[in-house]
């Protein structure tokens, strides 16, 4: 999945960004939901599927990387090149 | 540039070089080399003159079985000495065709001791780093972090080890807390992991601080985590800003996490690529909270040159993403005794060249999150440290009386720099010393009133 940045009105919600997109519910992760990036500029974003992404290209910013991060350490003790354990 | 000079005086000059009772110096030995500054102190030093074990030998091979000769006649002998650097080439050229004694010009680099790597023991102690940052005499001046809240964006803490650890209260605010959705558990009771070191380092400096249990790291997406749960987390820390009174705002952010690998990302040019671009959601979202009054503090990484994490993708400026956002502090890592660990990243940052920003301390037995005797390492523990330092400042100096980025530069101008240069790619501008910085704000009031 990727991520879209969508303008709207203070106080919006995913049904409102879905209808400005024109997607569809399934399209989305509604658990992620719409998460105000900048509140004072009405800058949001949504997770969306990157085919799904393709179709809203007209009305939205992106679509942008949604990578995986991980922890600078690890459990992994032993060489002088594994990940320090922290 | 500092040089060798190799020289073949005379074979009475050599032997009193080599005789341990006769004292020859540079000046001795050398007299007046042009363009060229002696250095007194160095003691003159022999160097023996290979010469073949055959009597069929190659007199100009090393590639062959051969004796050292420290007979005057043969041996050579070593000054030290400063070429100006505009004129570095052209007089290690021209010195052995101007002085028939000199044999040769070679360079004199700066040699380290290896550093601290990834397998290493610990180095140090955390009761060192507390006294290294000045914590108890911040304690003993309120500077504790008591009323500043400490966001912890990890893999969750475990507040009993944190407690039975550090031998004090550990405050957490459930409340104020977030996870993302799908990830269970309670705040302060997630298994003991890398976030509960975090936790740990962070109270070194500032044991009062409130504590956010952020795990974005436990996501249900089976890998670590992804950036869009982190995009989420600071949407929710962005609701717990807002609802401070402005007149105290402080909330610090510690994140000791990043992004390994080139291919887990759109490519460095792409629009929606996040290593290098400051306008992923992600790094406007960073940009805002600082904007809105919020210490963010990320590690740099553990993708230094010397010992670099085996899962480091990047081939070069491996500080990235918001790890390298200009406003964000960027930290690296030292060991107790101030030396830079192998793996800290080194600059510059993709999204700002003047990366990382300061470093702090890691690599020193603290939590045992990891097991018993094992250190709390990473840039990992460095990033929570220098936010507990932060915290401890924030105390009485919130953000509505000094922003973040004025907080950022004083930090910079404080810290105790550990090159000859000022700013640097290895320690930035320096270890931090949070002593200074509030040394700093004292003078600053002090003139206001």
């Amino acid at each position: 999945m990727v991520l879209l940045t969508v303008r709207l009105p203070p106080g919006a919600t995913l049904a409102d960004a879905l209808a400005r997109l024109e997607l569809a519910e399934e399209d989305v992760d509604t658990a992620f939901g719409l998460v105000p990036i900048d509140p004072g500029t009405g800058l949001y974003a949504v997770r969306v599927a990157e085919e799904a992404s393709h179709r809203a290209a007209n009305t939205a910013g992106g679509p942008f990387s949604d990578p995986p991060i991980a922890p600078h350490g690890s459990q992994d003790p032993h060489d002088r090149h594994a990940p320090p354990s922290g | 540039m500092r040089v060798l000079i190799q020289l073949r005086p005379a074979p009475d000059v050599v032997a009193a070089v080599i005789e341990p009772g006769v004292r020859a110096t540079a000046a001795d030995v050398a007299g007046r080399l042009p363009g060229v500054v002696l250095d007194q102190a160095f003691a003159p030093v022999a160097v023996p003159r290979p010469v073949p074990a055959s009597a069929y030998g190659d007199p100009l091979s090393l590639n062959q079985r051969v004796e050292f000769s420290y007979a005057p006649q043969d041996a050579a002998v070593l000054v030290r000495g400063e070429i100006a650097d505009d004129e570095l080439s052209t007089r290690s050229v021209l010195l052995p065709s101007a002085r028939r004694d000199v044999a040769g010009v070679f360079a004199d680099p700066v040699i380290h001791s290896t550093p601290t790597c990834g397998g290493d023991g610990p180095v140090g102690h955390w009761q060192d780093v507390a006294r290294l940052l000045g914590a108890p005499e911040m304690t003993v001046e309120g500077h504790d972090g008591s009323g500043v809240t400490l966001a912890i964006v990890d893999s969750g803490i475990n507040a009993a080890h944190v407690q039975a650890h550090l031998g004090r209260e550990v405050i957490i605010d459930t409340e104020r807390s977030w996870s993302p959705p799908g990830v269970g558990g309670t705040p302060g009771e997630y298994p003991v992991a890398h976030g509960t070191m975090c936790a740990f380092d962070a109270l070194i400096a500032a044991p009062r601080a409130t504590l956010l249990d952020i795990p974005v790291l436990l996501s249900p997406h089976n890998v670590a985590g992804l950036l869009s749960d982190a995009v989420a987390a600071y949407a929710h820390l962005r609701t717990v800003l807002e609802a401070m009174p402005a007149g105290s705002r402080s909330l610090v952010i510690s994140n000791s996490w990043g992004l390994f690998s080139p291919g887990q990302d759109f490519p460095p040019g792409h629009p929606g690529n996040y290593s290098d671009n400051l306008a992923h959601p992600f790094n406007l979202i960073v940009a805002s909270l600082d904007q809105a009054g919020a210490d963010i503090v990320f590690s740099a990484g553990n993708c230094g040159r010397e010992c670099p994490d085996r899962r480091c993708g990047f081939p070069d400026r491996p500080i990235t993403g918001a790890n390298s956002h200009p406003r964000v502090l960027s930290v690296g890592g030292v060991d107790t005794g101030l030396e830079r660990v192998g793996y800290s990243s080194q600059g510059p940052g993709r999204l700002s060249d003047r990366k990382p920003d300061i470093c702090a301390y890691t690599h020193f037995a603290g939590s045992e999150a990891n097991g018993p005797g094992t250190p709390d390492t990473g840039t990992s523990a460095a990033c929570p440290v220098a936010a507990g330092a932060v915290a401890a400042i924030r105390t009485r100096h919130p953000a509505t009386e000094i922003s973040p980025a004025q907080l950022r530069t004083l930090l910079h101008r404080t810290a105790e720099d550990r090159s000859t240069l000022g700013f640097d790619h290895d320690y930035g501008y320096g270890v931090i010393n949070p002593p200074a910085v509030l040394e700093s704000l004292g003078r600053h009031t002090r003139h206001a009133a």
